[in-house]
C-alpha cells in the first residue's frame, strides 16, 4: 500500500501539485492513523496530508478517483448493460448465472478460471486476473496514447482471450443439448455478451492507466506562461483566465501595501524626544520614544485609453485602475478616445465588470472615433489641471497612436510641472515607437517614468513601483 | 522531558459525536483532520472564507479536550515581542530604582571601575529571571503546566517574517531565550491556525500542518446548524431562511454573507416574531446579512423573485390538494 500512496503523490506532483517528502511521510502515517476501513477517511487524510492549496483540490479529487476507484464500477457498470441488454431483472440474471453453473456442473466440464469468473460475475476476483495479467505485461510503462491498442492487444493475449473463445464456444456446443429451447436463446447471448464485457473491461483498463500519465492539469504553469504573453493575441478563454490572474496578483499587491505601511509605522529611536519625554521621571528612561514617519497616501490619477486599437489591453488596465482605487482612497480615474472623461464615481458605485463593460461601451466616451492623445490632453488640462499637485501621480495608459492629430505635448509639461511623477504605460512594443502614427518620441521627454507594458509580467512590475 | 498529551479521542466517529455534543456540526473531512492533528500532533491550518466557523473550531476543540485555550490574534506588525515575550523594561528599571542603596552596597567596595563592572555583571541574572520576563501567548501555551489548545488566529494578517518565525516555534516546541536558555514545552499543545485566505501561506508551514479548508455548508448541513443554534425557530421560517441564504451566495457580491450572519438574522428574526419569510420584514432586517449597500440591493432582487417563484409553489401545492380533496 505504502508503494501505491508513493505512486500517487508521483502522480499529483507531475500534475502541478506541490508535494515535499516532508508530506510524503506524513500522508504515510496519517493513513495509518485512520485505516483502511472507511474508503472516505482513507481519502481525507491524503488531502489533509498532500493538498495544502485550496486550488488544488479539483486535481486531487479526479486523480483521486483515478488512481483509487479501480475498474469495480465499471465491471458493475458492464453487468448491468448486459442484464439490461437481455431484457432481465435483478434476480433474472442471477438465476441464469445459477442455472448456467448448474448446467456446467452436471456436463462435468473443467472450466479455466477466467471462464468461470467471467459467467458466474465473480467481479473482484476478475479485477484481481485482470491486474495480475496487468502486471504482468508491464501495462504501468504505458504513455503515449497511440500505444493503447499495442497494450490491450498484448493483455488480451496474456489472458488467453482467443483461447476463452474457443472454449466457450465449446460450451455453448455443449449446453445445446442440456438447456431447454426456450432459455437457449437468452444462455448464448448471455455468455456472448459476457465475451465482450471481458474485451471493454481491458480496453477500460488499459484507458485507465493512461489517463493516469496524463498531465491534467498543469494551472499553475500555465498561468505563469500567460503572464508573458501579449495582451493582443489573447483569445476569449484567455481573456477569462486572465481576469483571474489579475485578480491574484492584485491580492499581492495588497499584501505588499500592507507590508510597507506597517514598515513605516515604526521609526528609529528619538533621542531627543526620549530624553525631552523622560525629564519628569528625573531623567531616567521610563519610556522610550520612535519618531513617527509620516507617510503620504499616493494620490493618483490614472488616464486610461480605451480606443479600439488597444481594446485588449485596456480591459486589463481598467481593471487595474479599478483595483487602484480599491486600494487607495484618493484615486481619480480618466478614460479617453479623443474626448475625455471622468470615470470615478462609476467605478466607486458599480462592480468590477459592469464598470468596465460601461466604460468600454461607449456610454462615457465614444469609443468610435479615432483617437487624438492632444486633443484628450487638452481637455484634461482645461478641466482638471487643478487637480494635479505635488502629491499627485499621474498614470498614462496608451500607445500614444494619434492619428497624425497635433500631439500637443506641451499639455504634458504642464502636467509634469505640477505633479509628483508622470508615468507612460504603453502597451506596444517599444522598438516600434515613434513610428508611423506614434508620437511617443514627442511625449517621451515629458514623462518620468516610461515602461513598456505588453503583458502581466511587466504590467505586474510597474504596478510594484509606483506603490513603492 | 516532553510528554505529549494523551490521545484525546480514539476515533473519527468520537470526534464528531463529541464536537455535536458542543454543538458544532462538523462534517466528517473536519473530523478526519481533528483526529489526526491530536493522534499525529501536528498543527491544523484552517482556511476558507470569512465566518464559516474556522475560529469556532478551535474554541470548540478546547472545550472538546477541556484544556486551556490560548488565542494570539495576528494583525499587521505583530512581532515576537506581542507573540512570544518581552522583557519588562519599565518594572526592571524600577527595581534598579528601588534598589540603588543595594546595587551601591554591591559596588561599593571596589576600587577600580573593572572590578564594579565584574560584579554587576555578576548579578545581572536578578534582573533577567523569571521576575521579569512577560509572558506573550506563544510562551504561555508552551510553558504551560497542562496540555493547551493554541489558536493562532488570522495568521494571513500577519507579515512573512513572522510567519518564518513561528515555523520555528512550531516545529520544535521549544522557544529560546537568550538571557534564559532554552524553554521546552511540557506538553505539546494542539495547534489551529486559521487564514482569511488574504494572502497565500508559505510552503514551508503548510508543509507542517494538516490542511483544511472548510467552505460554506450545504443547505441541508445549514439547515442542521440553524436549528442547533438557534433552537426557537420556527421549522418553515428555518427552512426558506437557508434556502435563501444559499441562494444569495450564487449571487455576485461584494462579501458573501457567512454561517455567522446566517445566524444572526435567524436570530433577529425570531426576536421579530417571524414564522416565515416576508417582504417587509426581510427588507427590514437584511442588513443584519448583507454589508454593502450593492449587495442589499441585488439581494433585494433576488428575494422578489424567490417570494414570487414560492408563491407559485404554494397556490400549486394549494390547487394540488384541492384535487385531493375532489377526490
Amino acid at each position: 500500500m505504502e508503494q501505491k500512496i508513493l505512486r500517487f503523490v508521483e502522480l499529483l506532483r507531475q500534475n502541478g501539485v506541490r508535494v515535499s517528502l516532508a508530506e510524503d511521510l506524513d500522508s504515510l502515517q496519517a493513513v495509518a492513523a485512520v485505516g483502511f476501513s472507511n474508503p472516505a477517511d482513507f481519502r481525507e487524510a491524503l488531502r489533509a496530508t498532500l493538498v495544502k492549496r485550496h486550488i488544488d483540490e479539483p486535481t486531487f479529487d479526479s486523480l483521486f478517483n483515478l488512481y483509487f476507484r479501480g475498474l469495480g464500477g465499471d465491471l458493475v457498470e458492464h453487468l448491468k448493460a448486459t442484464e439490461s441488454a437481455l431484457g432481465f431483472e435483478d434476480a433474472d440474471l442471477q438465476n441464469l448465472i445459477d442455472a448456467l453453473s448448474q448446467s456446467v456442473q452436471e456436463l462435468g466440464v473443467q472450466l479455466s478460471e477466467l471462464a468461470r469468473q467471467l459467467l458466474t460475475a465473480d467481479l473482484g476476483r476478475l479485477e484481481q486476473l485482470l491486474r495480475q495479467a496487468a502486471r504482468h505485461v508491464g501495462l504501468d510503462a504505458v504513455e503515449r496514447p497511440f500505444q493503447e491498442g499495442r497494450y490491450a492487444h498484448m493483455l488480451a493475449q496474456h489472458l488467453g482471450l482467443s483461447a476463452l473463445a474457443a472454449e466457450l464456444e465449446e460450451l455453448k456446443k455443449r449446453l445445446r443439448g442440456l438447456i431447454p429451447s426456450n432459455d437457449w436463446e437468452k444462455v448464448q447471448k448471455f455468455i456472448d455478451l459476457r465475451l465482450q464485457d471481458l474485451t471493454r473491461a481491458i480496453k477500460r483498463l488499459v484507458r485507465q492507466e493512461l489517463e493516469k500519465k496524463e498531465p491534467t492539469l498543469r494551472e499553475s504553469e500555465r498561468i505563469d506562461r500567460l503572464g508573458e504573453k501579449s495582451f493582443y493575441y489573447l483569445t476569449e478563454e484567455e481573456i477569462r483566465q486572465m481576469k483571474e490572474a489579475v485578480t491574484k496578483l492584485a491580492e499581492r499587491l495588497k499584501n505588499i501595501v500592507a507590508v510597507r505601511k506597517k514598515r513605516g509605522k515604526r521609526g528609529r529611536f528619538d533621542i531627543k524626544d526620549t530624553l525631552r519625554k523622560n525629564l519628569q521621571y528625573g531623567g531616567v528612561p521610563f519610556r522610550i520614544e520612535f519618531d513617527r514617519r509620516v507617510k503620504d497616501k499616493p494620490q493618483i490619477l490614472v488616464l486610461c485609453d480605451v480606443s479600439d486599437s488597444v481594446r485588449n489591453v485596456s480591459r486589463f488596465m481598467l481593471q487595474f485602475v479599478y483595483t487602484l482605487q480599491d486600494l487607495y482612497s484618493r484615486v481619480r480615474s480618466f478614460v479617453f478616445v479623443s474626448d475625455l472623461s471622468e470615470v470615478t464615481r462609476l467605478f466607486e458605485e458599480q462592480d468590477i465588470h459592469a464598470a468596465i463593460e460601461q466604460a468600454l461601451s461607449g456610454q462615457v466616451v465614444n469609443v468610435f472615433a479615432h483617437s487624438d492623445f492632444g486633443r484628450a490632453f487638452r481637455i484634461f488640462h482645461r478641466d482638471f489641471l487643478p487637480a494635479v499637485n505635488k502629491k499627485t501621480t499621474v498614470i498614462i495608459l496608451g500607445d500614444a497612436r494619434n492619428n497624425y492629430n497635433l500631439p500637443h505635448e506641451w499639455t504634458l509639461k504642464d502636467i509634469r510641472q505640477r505633479a509628483k511623477q508622470l508615468i507612460w504605460l504603453n502597451p506596444e512594443n517599444r522598438l516600434t515607437w515613434g513610428f508611423g502614427d506614434s508620437e511617443m518620441d514627442r511625449y517621451l521627454v515629458y514623462c518620468d517614468v516610461v515602461e513598456e507594458c505588453r503583458n502581466l509580467n511587466q504590467l505586474y512590475r510597474v504596478i510594484d513601483r509606483i506603490v513603492h | 522531558m516532553v510528554s505529549y498529551a494523551s490521545q484525546p479521542f480514539s476515533s473519527i466517529d468520537e470526534v464528531i459525536a463529541r464536537f455535536a455534543a458542543h454543538k458544532y456540526i462538523c462534517n466528517r473531512r473536519i473530523a478526519t483532520v481533528v483526529y489526526l492533528a491530536s493522534s499525529l500532533q501536528k498543527p491544523i491550518l484552517v482556511e476558507g472564507p470569512a465566518g464559516v466557523g474556522k475560529t469556532e473550531l478551535a474554541k470548540v476543540l478546547a472545550a472538546t479536550v477541556q484544556c486551556e485555550l490560548i488565542r494570539l490574534q495576528c494583525y499587521e506588525g505583530l512581532d515576537e515581542a506581542k507573540a512570544l515575550y518581552e522583557w519588562e523594561y519599565a518594572k526592571q528599571l524600577l527595581y534598579t530604582q528601588i534598589l540603588k542603596d543595594k546595587i551601591n552596597e554591591v559596588v561599593g567596595g571596589a576600587r577600580s571601575l573593572r572590578e564594579a563592572v565584574e560584579r554587576i555583571a555578576r548579578e545581572d541574572n536578578v534582573f533577567f529571571s523569571d521576575r521579569f520576563i512577560l509572558p506573550r501567548p506563544l510562551l504561555r501555551a508552551i510553558t504551560a503546566d497542562r496540555p493547551t489548545v493554541l489558536l493562532v488566529d488570522e495568521i494571513d494578517k500577519a507579515d512573512p517574517e513572522f510567519e518564518a518565525f513561528l515555523l520555528e516555534v512550531l516545529s520544535d516546541f521549544q522557544v529560546s531565550v537568550p538571557e534564559l536558555g532554552t524553554l521546552k514545552a511540557k506538553h505539546i499543545p494542539l495547534v489551529v491556525l486559521t487564514s482569511n485566505n488574504a494572502r497565500e501561506m508559505s510552503d514551508a508551514l503548510k508543509r507542517r500542518c494538516l490542511h483544511l479548508y472548510i467552505d460554506f455548508p450545504s443547505a441541508a448541513q445549514e439547515l442542521e446548524i440553524v436549528q442547533l443554534k438557534v433552537p426557537e425557530i420556527h421549522p418553515q421560517l428555518a427552512e426558506e431562511l437557508v434556502h435563501f441564504i444559499q441562494r444569495v451566495r450564487q449571487l455576485d457580491l461584494k462579501k458573501v454573507p457567512s454561517i455567522s450572519e446566517t445566524l444572526d438574522w435567524a436570530r433577529a428574526l425570531v426576536l421579530l416574531n417571524a414564522e416565515a419569510l416576508e417582504q417587509q420584514l426581510v427588507e427590514d432586517t437584511l442588513n443584519a446579512v448583507l454589508k454593502y449597500e450593492g449587495d442589499i440591493r441585488k439581494a433585494q432582487e433576488e428575494l422578489k423573485d424567490f417570494l414570487s417563484r414560492r408563491k407559485t409553489e404554494r397556490q400549486g401545492r394549494e390547487t394540488d390538494a384541492d384535487k385531493d380533496l375532489l377526490h
